[in-house]
């Protein structure tokens, strides 16, 4: 499965201070999975390296050295061999390779919004060299990784081996009803920020309430977050980042209607010349204090035009955002540094898939996959059949009632 | 305030969007611009204010003092860049902005330094290609531009730079900062025998993950290599056959806590040269907090130097040292903790059990010996965040990131 989304967006003001318009293919990706009796196999190329070095304009936006726009993964987004096989009645499995940790939310990537959430630094561990066991009993899964801590420093970095090992997480899930979960992770990261060593740690927290569910004639998604980051000093707490998230999509006739509030602390780093870019690693005065951010965005997706394995959703997406002090405030000031403490983004796009969806709930493996809706499939069985052509961000299930609804 | 307390949350959600769409533009930072000029301090004797120069453009940083001329370097961006250093007479107790200058190819200027000879302002320069820009100080309120010195080896920029002396030859020694998982922090020495054409002489991957900070003095250099410790080199002093172009190392300390900034080696009144004090900045937010103690390592045996005593401010962490080593005064810039003055003399390292901490190897504890002299710029209405102090011409001058610069009554 392969997929695109060339969009346009127009930030008013960014970083610049001024309004800015940029287009570029954003998410290129190509995916892929195996499945040789009890072996598995993921892979995911993500080529934003070649396609958005400079980073997609995402006002709020940080992580991996840039801010107001969302950095470009690495080439390498996922690899990993695993296996899964049921014993006693539960379902168990192990992956290792560069992937997600068990930590919070899905991928941004596979959420029905073109532009990632603020807060994808602190809902999320990705692109590490990971080691993930995962147990699913009944109604309840329990994931346990471990990995590596530091970040990557770019698109063409390698899976870091050197640190694997110095950081941990763990995820627990209920699945109370069809078509919800619940979750909550906990996770200690070693200096994600500095590759040698040496700078803060992280303490992390997770709760996440998940709804998806298809009927006849709609498809209905609700996801509520909450998700903290606890920066720390040989143990000693420094900063404390927090984010309160909720997202709805709703799908009738293969119209797609989404809309996302979200508050996140962010912390504010000094730019470099180029005010979109922080240094890597940090040097050591680099904290100017927090800033939080109020988010409301709407979207709103047309029906998909396929011809044969190809599909093409438009979109156009809109965002206002709005920068208020943290804790602490710092020296962060929002009219120093946009002109304005808010802002607008509009984005126009398409979203390109080509071949069958899968990897719809991206950031799981193995056994730590929840059935579908209204199935009694689980495990990588999602991995192959759960979307459908043409669909974009919004997770999909492959119940038949969802043809009405082609995402 | 809390992040979002249990009677707001519910609300939040359905007006958060609504409330971000519908408010108005405003100040996000700590705004001084409603507050009394900075006359207003009520302490009166040591580190009392006299008088101060607000520069509220930039932020500032790193100050220098030759004679009754300051030079104040410029950091990050606020309503404009840190490309620049502020000349200020200081001959009279309020100091006074004449001139400055806008250092090329610069975001931060965190570092600035005037030769001994007064001849020379060196300035280093971050971020991408970091530098060293060399000023003429023929006429040291009008600095005419020489040079500017970088190389592969200063990518991505030049943290810090001192410079002085070593058998007559002028030298910078010049800190630089990482990059990504590739280029680790190392220092550079460069011969300003001729400042037109500065020409580097030694290169080393060195610290963990900075090195941050040179001390130089009788022929050793005092490294800051954060979470390795304090360094020793000899450079031609130390009686080992170093030199600038091949340093030989004499010995190591790692302080409690590591995160070692920078390095003071004191020579007393009376001429012993026993203690260097060590500056630990532990992270801070800009502005508002700051952490890290001084800590002070008997250096009598080069080869074995061992911290002896700490001093510590709850809620502050020091920044960089001056120290009036007629009187026995370190001065320590304190960020958010104003400018301190501690006594340094006499014997640091023998305390009462009651002075002593428990933890640790049985540091004493400066303050808890009474050496704490005075707390300077507390007073002020105005918010401080103090990066640098010098002592010079009987006063304390203080360089305040968020303020400008300070003139106070010495200690002693």
């Amino acid at each position: 499965m392969a997929q695109a989304v060339p969009v346009v967006t127009r930030a008013d003001p960014t970083a610049t201070r001024s309004a800015l318009t940029e287009g570029y293919v954003s998410q290129p990706a190509v995916m892929a999975n195996g499945e040789w009796g009890w072996l598995r196999g993921i892979g995911t190329l993500n080529l934003e390296g070649l396609t958005m070095a400079r980073g997609e304009l995402s006002t709020g936006g940080y992580g991996e050295g840039y801010v107001d726009r969302r950095h470009p993964h690495t080439y390498m987004h996922e690899l990993l061999l695993g296996a899964e096989h049921a014993i006693g009645g539960a379902d168990v499995s192990l992956f290792a390779g560069r992937g997600f940790a068990p930590f919070g939310s899905d991928d941004p990537m596979v959420r029905p919004f073109e532009k990632y959430p603020i807060n994808h630094h602190l809902a999320q561990i990705l692109e590490r060299t990971v080691a993930v066991a995962a147990v699913r009993d009944g109604p309840v899964i329990g994931e346990f990784g471990t990995f590596n801590g530091d970040e990557p420093v770019g698109p063409g970095a390698p899976p870091s081996y050197r640190r694997f090992g110095d950081s941990w997480s763990a995820r627990l899930t209920a699945l109370p009803l069809d078509g919800v979960d619940v979750s909550g992770s906990i996770a200690r990261v070693a200096s994600p920020e500095l590759p040698a060593g040496h700078g803060l740690d992280q303490s992390k927290g997770s709760v996440v309430v998940r709804f998806d569910r298809t009927s006849a004639s709609d498809r209905r998604y609700v996801m509520l977050e909450w998700a903290r980051t606890g920066e720390r000093d040989h143990g000693m707490l420094i900063t404390s980042l927090r984010s309160l998230l909720g997202e709805a999509a709703y799908c009738r006739r293969d119209i797609v209607i989404a809309a996302r509030i979200e508050q996140t602390d962010r912390p504010e780093e000094e730019p470099l010349s180029n005010p979109f870019r922080t240094p890597r690693p940090s040097s050591d005065l680099s904290n100017l204090g927090v800033s939080r951010w109020t988010t409301g965005t709407l979207s709103v997706d047309a029906p998909a035009l396929v011809a044969d394995w190809l599909s093409g959703r438009p979109f156009v997406e809109l965002e206002r955002l709005s920068v208020a002090p943290g804790t602490p405030a710092g020296i962060f000031n929002a009219n120093d540094r946009y002109g304005s403490s808010h802002m607008w983004m509009l984005s126009a796009g398409v979203r390109l898939h080509a071949g069958m969806m899968m990897h719809d709930r991206m950031g799981r493996y193995g056994a730590a996959l929840p059935p579908q809706p209204g199935t009694s499939m689980r495990g990588m069985e999602s991995h192959e059949m759960g979307g459908m052509p043409g669909m974009s961000g919004m997770p999909m299930n492959n119940s038949t009632s969802s043809m009405t609804c082609r995402l | 305030m809390p992040f979002v307390n249990r009677a707001r949350s519910i609300a939040w959600f359905c007006a958060a969007s609504v409330i971000a769409a519908c408010g108005s533009d405003s100040s996000t930072g700590p705004s001084n611009a409603n507050k009394s000029p900075c006359t207003g301090g009520t302490r009166t004797g040591p580190l009392q204010t006299l008088g101060c120069g607000l520069d509220t453009t930039r932020f500032t940083s790193e100050i220098a003092v030759h004679g009754t001329t300051a030079y104040t370097s410029t950091w990050g961006t606020r309503r404009a860049r840190g490309n620049k250093i502020n000349i200020w007479d200081v001959s009279q107790n309020v100091p006074l902005l004449v001139d400055s200058l806008i250092v090329p190819n610069a975001s931060t200027t965190g570092d600035v330094a005037v030769s001994d000879d007064g001849k020379l302002l060196v300035v280093a320069t971050e971020f991408t290609l970091g530098s060293i820009a060399i000023y003429d100080l023929a006429d040291p309120r009008h600095p005419k531009f020489i040079s500017q010195f970088t190389n592969d080896q200063t990518n991505p920029g030049v943290h810090t730079a001192e410079i002085g002396r070593v058998n007559g030859t002028l030298y910078a020694f010049l800190c630089i900062d990482p990059q990504g998982n590739s280029v680790p922090a190392r220092i550079v020495i460069v011969d300003l025998s001729d400042p037109a054409a500065p020409r580097q002489v030694f290169v080393k991957q060195i610290g963990a993950p900075y090195v941050h900070d040179t001390f130089l003095r009788d022929g050793l250099l005092f490294l800051a290599l954060w979470n390795d410790g304090m360094q020793i080199w000899d450079l031609g002093g130390g009686g080992t056959g170093g030199s600038p172009s091949d340093p030989h190392v004499l010995g190591t300390v790692k302080t409690v806590g590591g995160e070692v900034h920078n390095v003071w080696w004191y020579h007393d009144a009376s001429g012993a040269k026993r203690y260097a004090f060590v500056g630990q900045e532990g992270p801070g937010s800009v502005g508002s907090s700051s952490f890290g103690d001084i800590h002070v390592v008997d250096v009598s045996d080069l080869m074995n130097p061992r911290e002896v005593a700490f001093y510590h401010v709850d809620g502050a962490g020091t920044h960089n040292f001056s120290v009036d080593e007629a009187n026995g005064v370190l001065y320590a810039a304190y960020y958010n903790g104003g400018v301190r003055a501690i006594d340094v003399r006499g014997d640091l390292g023998t305390c009462a059990a009651n002075q002593r901490e428990a933890a640790n190897p049985g540091r004493c504890d400066l303050r808890l010996m009474g050496k704490e002299l005075a707390v300077g710029l507390l007073d002020q209405p105005r918010t401080v965040y103090v990066w640098g102090v010098q002592y010079a011409n009987n006063r304390v001058y203080a360089s305040d990131m968020l303020n400008g610069i300070w003139t106070l009554q010495p200690a002693k």
